[in-house]
């Protein structure tokens, strides 16, 4: 039983608590896998794929929605004030024609991307500073929850006083709502990292550099992927907001232009390529953050 | 690595105290919601290549005391020496194992352990074999690509074991490493810390409050009581090594030993002692 190293007759391998084993080892060890069960299992999932049927039953719920949207606009309501599925699809076809379907949208999507960016940026520089010094964050917090309590809406006058009618003032726009997110986001992030994490690794003599690299920075990663989420649609209203209070191009434009001439049919038009974009945008961020989180991490939902 | 390049010797034979903890006094609050005493004038010394466990009811203080030693806390009085040094921060050579497995949840098996490698300063060059040799002496074979999320607790803690022993302490500082595993984990756990002890020779303070856990495993048992936490006996095991942690449990000397810690820790309430300057 005792062997003369010291060692016992056991090993953690042949004892072993967990029910897991390696993948490599699994082989026929288990004695039950006759499998005779197999065939039932399979009875269960006969029918449809459930991804077939999924997308079969929204299809369906799309059809009839159009089909209900056009039925009502050619009688009891009329395409002046609802305009058409069958109209819109037209506009959009002569917008795709002529190209300005793609300089809109284009300008819009530029202009909320750049404020995005450059939020995401100094947002977190920001929030990792004040995480870093907590006694900064406390003296600075009444007027930093003031700011970000504004509506920022507000501020909309301000920077065209101050930028322009031009693309410079929708940047600055769309970084005064996005901004905020990321630095509170990168905040919390940090107060949440696991001190038992950086108490074990102070004990093993690591620097505050070393902590900062390997923990702290690893822990903020779905903190920060959180506030891009929530950013991506407030950096669109930014953009499409500048646009509404003055601008000369961009789908926010587009709009107000098409509403100031009761063109009801050029407002949905935008708000269909509007939707289209951020859709898009949201599920480009969804596959980054799967391919950046990768196993061994949950997305923070917030 | 290798199991079989082991001292028979069962004594310590260098008997210079590795670590000596002086008249220590640990305090916490003193604002308006009063003061909580943690430890009180705690006295102890541990030779080197000595195994010593610290068991005690819960609040009793043995953890402060590990984080007293490891340097993430200082004492409000008295002195901790380690090598004849005053520890004031954590010390190199010293090594903290937490009750919890606390691994980074976004490195493999592999890279958590391989942590210990980088911060104990081993060559880059070394650092996979030396990894390799770790998950194989813990029963980690085929996982070194999981992520701690899909291991169970037995195996995470495991894999916490695996990354003290990178780092290659001196010192091993044991807070209940094995008090949320479940008995049979637990016995299989502590068996093969005392065989790597065996092998490394390195020093041990092992924190528990499972009291045949602490006599089977050590050379020495300290019993410390609560609030304030100090030190009211201290039992040197004289059971044989090497030892068989699950059959030593069947000698009567287990048994007397065993009683005599039960017996100081159920009769506290009987000798009240003055304390507290």
């Amino acid at each position: 039983m005792l062997k003369s190293d010291g060692s016992a007759g056991f090993s953690p391998m042949t004892v072993s608590t967990n029910t897991l084993t390696p993948p490599s080892a699994t082989g026929s060890a288990d004695p039950s896998s006759s499998q005779d069960w197999l065939p039932a299992l399979e009875t269960r999932r006969r029918g449809l794929p459930r991804w077939l049927r999924l997308l079969l039953v929204r299809g369906l719920i799309g059809a009839v929605g159009l089909a209900a949207w056009q039925m009502l606009s050619n009688s009891a309501i009329g395409s002046v004030w609802i305009s058409s599925p069958s109209l819109i699809a037209t506009r959009l076809w002569q917008l795709h024609a002529d190209g300005s379907l793609y300089v809109h949208t284009g300008v819009t999507v530029l202009q909320a991307f750049t404020g995005l960016t450059i939020g995401f940026v100094v947002g977190i520089a920001i929030g990792i500073v004040l995480g870093t010094l907590p006694r900064v964050a406390e003296a600075i917090d009444p007027f930093f929850m003031g700011l970000y309590s504004l509506p920022r809406i507000a501020l909309a006058p301000l920077f065209i006083i101050w930028f322009g009618f031009g693309f410079l003032s929708k940047i600055v726009m769309v970084f005064s709502l996005v901004v905020v997110v990321f630095i509170l986001n990168t905040m919390n992030g940090l107060r949440e990292v696991d001190r038992d994490l950086i108490a074990l690794m102070r004990t093993m003599c690591a620097t505050r550099f070393f902590i900062f690299r390997k923990v702290q920075l690893q822990s903020l990663v779905p903190w920060v992927f959180a506030a891009l989420r929530i950013s991506i649609g407030l950096a669109l209203i930014g953009s499409v907001l500048g646009e509404l209070l003055g601008a000369n191009r961009g789908l926010g434009w587009y709009i107000e232009q098409s509403g100031s001439r009761l063109d009801t049919t050029g407002v949905f038009a935008g708000l269909f390529v509007l939707m289209i974009a951020a859709v898009v945008i949201n599920e480009l961020v969804k596959l980054l953050e799967l391919l950046a989180l990768g196993a061994g991490r949950a997305p923070k939902s917030e | 690595m290798t199991l079989n390049a082991i001292s028979q010797s069962s004594h310590v034979s260098e008997s210079a105290a590795k670590l000596i903890v002086r008249n220590v006094t640990m305090a916490y609050g003193g604002d308006r919601l009063g003061t909580v005493v943690a430890l009180s004038d705690v006295d102890l010394q541990l030779l080197d290549g000595e195994f010593l466990s610290i068991v005690g009811p819960s609040g009793c203080g043995k953890s402060t005391l590990l984080r007293l030693i490891s340097g993430l806390e200082r004492p409000v009085r008295g002195s901790i020496e380690l090598d004849g040094k005053l520890v004031e921060a954590p010390t190199p050579g010293v090594g903290f194992m937490f009750q919890r497995d606390v691994l980074l949840p976004w490195a493999t098996v592999a890279q958590n352990i391989d942590i210990g490698h980088e911060l104990a300063g081993v060559p880059r060059s070394e650092r996979a074999a030396r990894v390799d040799a770790l998950t194989s002496l813990l029963g980690l074979d085929g996982f070194e690509k999981h992520y701690p999320a899909a291991l169970s607790g037995g195996m995470r803690q495991r894999v916490s074991l695996g990354r003290l022993l990178a780092y290659a302490p001196k010192l091993y500082l044991m807070d209940e490493p094995f008090g949320a595993l479940d008995a049979q984990t637990k016995l299989i756990m502590g068996q093969e810390l005392l065989r790597i002890w065996h092998t490394a020779r390195k020093s041990m303070v092992f924190v528990t409050h499972d009291i045949e856990e602490a006599v089977a495993l050590s050379d020495r048992v300290v019993v410390m009581t609560g609030r304030p936490g100090r030190i009211c006996l201290d039992v040197n095991v004289d059971l044989p090594r090497p030892r068989d942690t699950w059959g030593v449990r069947r000698t009567a000397r287990f048994r007397e030993l065993c009683d005599l810690i039960w017996q100081q820790l159920m009769g506290q309430g009987g000798e009240p002692q003055p304390h507290h300057a």
